[in-house]
């Protein structure tokens, strides 16, 4: 008797238990990611109709969100051989105000983003590099120093040679933060010469630039931009003395 | 009639009712020991996935930074999953006719996702947002733990109810200064306790009624 009631509630516990379903965990709706078996590619997410604009996504300002003016062809130099070198179709001057925060941003980004290939100062000789990719060319040289940051923009956007473009990993207010950044990084490896395109807009107040802090020794700078101790000397306008060494600093570990 | 029961079963009787009490005793250590067990949780159990990607190559050894691929951490809900392109950034280049990578050739030529084994998964009666963590002091090491030494990724913590609240009632000795957020070695107990009281003032961390209201995290 008390053995087949034992027998009952054993199997009637065990009953409850089978009755358990995870809706509440895995509830049937879409989520980031998640994928879908009623559209064809998988995806639940959705690329959005062409020719759709979303609410508050109309980019009809070209000069912010592409970094191009039609029509423009913006500051030409002579390179060694005397060829002239052009960057047509993009803008010389900044879409937005260059602030002491911008940049800060841009130095920030610029250590995600580019360092791996560009390396700390711009040279060309990120860890990926020195993994084998393709040297990019230096922001240092004259050629890059003086073109427009128009030019820097589209590049970050579209890529350029065997770089892909970064538009759908960098927003667009970073990516001008981080050619604000460049400016700086160009400004701070050429105490020297004036660059011919200092950032500048009409509405900027005219704060210090900062010079790039150098990467300490360990190739964990990326990962952990430790809070830069040189600041004493580096938010002045005269960086003539902060950067006396140009290059490799950040290379060669 | 004869006695049903001998004399001696008043003492089993009495037996039985200790051995009862010590049964459920028993019975409910066991059931919180399975709970927490990684057989449940799927604690430290380490993923297959289709593609052999080593955070610790790339994270430890590269020094790439986890917003390279995670890119929307700072700024929404989802850290973010980098697509093929991200891959390609650099593997268009080097490592580009590895067999390894084969799978991630293949999604880009196809136009297909690689479909990742997902390693952290919360229940969906939760709300989750990495951005409000990032932004307020809480390092991904915290989570995720030490993911620049992990070869393959796994889950560091249970995920359950328990340690998130654990972390609600006291975050003061969880956060760490701005710099640190994707330093996935830094141990934020190694900071001052008026250290870690300024970085709560910072940060503006809100009150432990607040935190650990059940809207807070069931919406």
């Amino acid at each position: 008797m008390l053995k087949s009631k034992l027998l009952w509630i054993l199997t009637f516990s065990l009953l409850i238990t089978a009755g358990c379903r995870y809706d509440m965990q895995d509830q049937p709706r879409y989520k980031v990611y998640k994928s879908s078996d009623w559209f064809q590619d998988g995806r639940a997410s959705r690329e959005l109709p062409e020719g759709t604009v979303p609410r508050g996504f109309l980019r009809d300002n070209k000069a912010l969100y592409t970094g191009k003016i039609e029509g423009v062809t913006a500051t030409a130099q002579t390179n060694e051989q005397g060829q002239q070198i052009t960057f047509p179709d993009v803008v010389s001057e900044f879409p937005m105000p260059v602030t002491q925060e911008v940049l800060d941003k841009g130095e920030q980004k610029f250590k995600v983003y580019c360092s791996l290939c560009h390396g700390a100062f711009g040279n060309g000789d990120g860890m990926i590099v020195r993994r084998g990719f393709p040297k990019p060319p230096s922001y240092n040289d004259d050629r890059l120093r003086n073109a427009p940051v128009g030019h820097f923009f589209d590049v970050a956007t579209n890529g350029w040679g065997k770089m892909q473009g970064y538009a759908s990993q960098v927003s667009v207010a970073d990516r001008w933060a981080i050619v604000a950044y460049i400016r700086a990084l160009q400004i701070s490896q050429n105490p020297n010469k004036t660059a011919t395109t200092a950032p500048t807009t009409g509405k900027t107040e005219e704060k210090p630039v900062a010079t790039p802090t150098p990467a300490p020794a360990n190739t964990n700078t990326n990962v952990a931009p430790k809070p830069s101790n040189t600041n004493s000397n580096v938010k002045t306008t005269n960086v003539t003395n902060t950067a006396a060494k140009p290059t490799k600093t950040g290379g060669n570990k | 009639m004869a006695q049903l029961f001998h004399k001696s079963a008043n003492n089993i009787a009495k037996a039985s009712i200790v051995g009862a009490i010590v049964l459920a005793g028993v019975a409910g250590f066991a059931y919180t020991v399975i709970a927490r067990s990684s057989y449940l949780t799927g604690r430290y159990i380490e993923r297959q996935q289709p593609v052999q990607f080593s955070h610790r190559h790339h994270v430890g050894d590269d020094g790439i930074d986890c917003r390279y691929c995670h890119t929307t951490v700072e700024t929404t809900a989802s850290a973010g999953m980098p697509p093929t392109q991200t891959c390609m950034n650099c593997h268009s280049q080097i490592w580009n006719d590895s067999p390894y990578l084969e799978p991630v050739r293949a999604s880009y030529r196809e136009n297909k996702p690689i479909k990742w084994e997902r390693v952290h998964d919360l229940p969906e009666f939760v709300y989750f947002n990495h951005s409000i963590h990032v932004n307020k002091g809480i390092g991904c090491s915290s989570c995720h733990g030490d993911v620049a030494n992990m070869a393959s990724v796994y889950q560091e913590n249970t995920l359950q109810m328990e340690w998130c609240i654990a972390c609600h009632k006291d975050p003061q000795s969880n956060l760490r200064p701005k710099s640190e957020i994707f330093n996935t070695a830094f141990d934020p107990s190694t900071l001052s306790e008026d250290e870690q009281k300024k970085l709560k003032e910072d940060y503006k961390i809100r009150s432990r009624e607040m935190l650990t209201s059940c809207s807070m995290c069931h919406r």
